[in-house]
């Protein structure tokens, strides 16, 4: 790229909105110029079932978000979520080869691919590698162990994959804009690395993004990835069940739940009623206000606790000392946290954006974009920080002429 | 364990899905970027191939001179274009610039071939270009004369020079002799050689002006004027005019010229009285003009038509004083 500023596009295809950011990476900063929102369509539970529709509604907020950057984007980092994503956990362990035992690169290398190569089944891809951190002789090193003195060296990895054509079908959406997709980032990952602290992340937490059509959560432990996944129920189906238990429509649910919903029920008098729309037209209609957030906490409830059996062991409170965070639009149902504290047994709150994002960014709705951008930036870095490392002159030579 | 020592599967990850699309399934705008990449790509191709090319043939031309293109072979110069806005001839460019008869357009030397035509101080500027296959093409601006002087350098035969109204004294070449007679002679003049060249005379601007000015408003008068002196112009801001009928008339520098010579236009009428010939006047102190009358007056032929060349010292060149006895005769008069 040059001494030129590049131009990051960074997209959220979701079941409800679709959102795009336009930063400006000048190598050393990212800043935020423009933003793009559009509702989304032709997508369920995180994927593409209508690429027409999911593809117009992305490029309107593509365009919208070039307009309001009055710049063009060079690539898009994109988000990635939907129930076909799926982990498994794989180690593995080397001896060190030098005779002083001091371990080198070589080894750190046969570690990590012996550890990441594992057959997957026909029609899934790699999404990502998360690596936690390497042990030498159990003893856990949670940076690089060059040089370090040991005998055995154990790394192992959390590998994210998904179906191929799900994954397809959604770099083909920015495709069809004429963009490359540089990176797909789990959207768990990007929006927990917004809402969490780096200490928190080192104590161990639990990051929920929920959203319309999925809630997405990552567990960290010991400053990095422990264990992601993906739910396929989010806001969404909390309207469902309104719309459902109080024969409503869509909008008309909607409009309750956000109006009157919660994830713990507090309403003790079964008589107290809440008008529909308020306005006294005609086919407004009158509900009890128990009922209503009966249906929201029993779904919410159930929600966090699929969450909860999903993660298993995995999840424990000695380990995840900082509790629970969530975020995500349906995150915003009134006394969500509490319902999380109660559900997993430990602290929960709602996640904020850090300090240093500026206050029109700081809804919960920008945080996976927010940290689509500063997690594939980092990726972006590591790949370049490795191909420094391995690739000698000629090899760079001809990465930067493939690159034009 | 070793990598080397077993075969590790091969995951597939997201990076392998192609990322190329049909123009089809794109969007307009997807479409229309995709256009203007193309664009944008081939203009940079074609700019960088242009490059390439220039650089491959400049650097051909260097290697081997016979690759050269047939413009820069040029055949030897056949003919010489010269256009002037003044006397210059191609007889005279011929001579001047002197190129072979086996001279090359391309082995010519434009700019040595262009001192050589400056080298001539009735040319004010030259610019010389080269028009393929043989022509060598001169435009030039030259100086007009507005007086003449006589001059001798060391030992050498008085030579008459021109004057232009920047100051500068040049041959005259090619001018009709019948217009230089008409000339008036420039007397107090100081000429100095540097090097190649006569510096300017200083003053000429002024003394231009007046000669403008009489000839175009009393072209009557202005023959009769035969000598114009500038001895007294950077001291007294005066310049003094003699006639061939023997009369002397000053000019002030800082009046206004065209009332100067109507007021003497008026004496001559007022005072036609053949038997009072006027002998001085002097128009430089505005309303006042003396003036000083004789008793006889010279016949014109009694005027020598040049002054008598004199020697002047080494170094500096200097004009030679024109027409004593007239400026004798005007001082007495006055």
């Amino acid at each position: 790229m040059g001494s030129r500023n590049t131009y990051i596009g960074a997209v959220e295809i979701g079941t409800s909105k679709v959102m795009a950011l336009v930063a400006e990476h000048t190598g050393r900063e990212i800043v935020i110029i423009g933003c793009g929102e559009c509702p989304s369509r032709g997508v369920i539970k995180g994927s593409v079932v209508d690429y027409r529709a999911a593809t117009e509604c992305t490029h309107n907020a593509l365009e919208l978000a070039e307009r309001d950057a009055d710049e063009r984007i060079d690539f898009v980092f994109l988000a990635q979520t939907g129930g076909h994503l799926e982990g498994f956990y794989n180690e593995a362990s080397v001896n060190v080869k030098a005779a002083d035992n001091m371990i080198e690169m070589e080894d750190i290398r046969t570690v990590c691919e012996l550890a990441k190569s594992k057959d997957l089944p026909l029609g899934r891809m790699v999404v990502h590698n998360i690596r936690r951190p390497f042990r030498v002789d159990g003893r856990l090193v949670p940076t690089s162990p060059e040089n370090l003195v040991g005998q055995r060296l154990e790394v192992g990895y959390w590998t994210v994959h998904g179906q191929e054509q799900r994954l397809a079908d959604n770099i083909h959406v920015i495709r069809g804009f004429n963009l490359e997709v540089r990176e797909l980032v789990l959207s768990s990952l990007a929006s927990g690395h917004m809402v969490t602290s780096m200490e928190e992340r080192q104590n161990g937490v639990l990051a929920i993004d929920i959203g319309a059509g999925t809630t997405d959560f990552v567990l960290y432990r010991n400053g990095a990835p422990h264990t992601t996944g993906v739910v396929a129920v989010g806001g969404g189906h909390f309207t469902n069940d309104l719309s459902i238990g109080l024969r409503l429509t869509e909008a008309q649910a909607e409009k309750l739940k956000l109006r009157f919903g919660r994830a713990l029920v507090q309403a003790r008098d079964k008589a107290e009623k809440v008008w529909l729309d308020g306005n006294f037209a005609i086919g407004d209609r009158q509900f009890a206000r128990q009922a209503i957030e009966n249906v929201t906490a029993a779904r919410a409830w159930e929600l966090l606790e699929v969450v909860k059996k999903r993660l298993g062991h995995a999840f424990e409170h000695d380990s995840c000392a900082a509790g629970v965070v969530l975020t995500g639009g349906a995150a915003k149902l009134p006394a969500i946290a509490e319902c999380a504290a109660k559900v997993f047994g430990t602290q929960a709150r709602l996640g904020e954006a850090p300090t240093w994002v500026n206050e029109n960014l700081r809804d919960p709705g920008f945080h996976t974009a927010l940290g689509i951008l500063y997690y594939g930036v980092s990726a972006q870095g590591d790949r370049a920080a490795l191909g420094r490392r391995k690739g000698g002159f000629l090899q760079n030579m001809t990465r930067l002429f493939a690159s034009t | 364990m070793s990598k080397d020592s077993i075969t590790l599967p091969e995951s597939r990850t997201w990076r392998e899905i192609p990322q190329e699309v049909k123009p089809r399934a794109m969007s307009p705008e997807g479409r229309r970027r995709l256009v203007m990449r193309i664009v944008r790509a081939s203009v940079g191709a074609l700019v960088m191939g242009g490059v390439a090319w220039a650089a491959w043939e400049v650097s051909a031309v260097v290697r081997d001179p016979s690759a050269m293109p047939d413009a820069a072979k040029s055949d030897r110069i056949r003919s010489l274009v010269l256009v002037t806005d003044g006397v210059l001839d191609r007889d005279w460019l011929a001579r001047t610039l002197a190129i072979g008869p086996n001279a090359t357009l391309m082995g010519t030397d434009l700019m040595q071939l262009r001192a050589r035509v400056l080298a001539d101080a009735q040319v004010k500027s030259a610019t010389i270009a080269r028009n393929f296959p043989d022509t060598l093409s001169v435009r030039i601006s030259e100086r007009s004369p507005v007086a003449r002087l006589m001059a001798q350098d060391g030992g050498a035969q008085p030579a008459m020079l021109l004057v232009s109204r920047d100051g500068v004294a040049f041959a005259g070449t090619g001018f009709d002799p019948a217009m230089v007679a008409t000339l008036p002679w420039l007397d107090g003049a100081r000429l100095t050689r540097r090097g190649d060249r006569l510096e300017p005379i200083e003053g000429m601007g002024a003394v231009a002006d007046l000669l403008a000015s009489a000839k175009l408003e009393a072209e009557n008068l202005y023959k009769t004027w035969q000598v114009v002196s500038v001895a007294r112009l950077a001291s007294d801001s005066q310049i003094e005019v003699h006639t061939r009928d023997g009369m002397k008339v000053v000019f002030g520098t800082t009046g206004d010229y065209l009332r100067q010579i109507a007021r003497l236009d008026l004496l001559l009428d007022a005072s036609s009285d053949p038997t009072r010939p006027l002998r001085a006047v002097d128009l430089s102190l505005g309303a006042q003009v003396p003036v000083a009358y004789g008793t006889a007056a010279p016949t014109i032929d009694a005027v020598p038509a040049a002054p008598p060349a004199r020697t002047v010292a080494q170094g500096p060149l200097i004009i030679l004083p024109a027409f004593s006895n007239f400026q004798t005769e005007a001082h007495r008069g006055i």
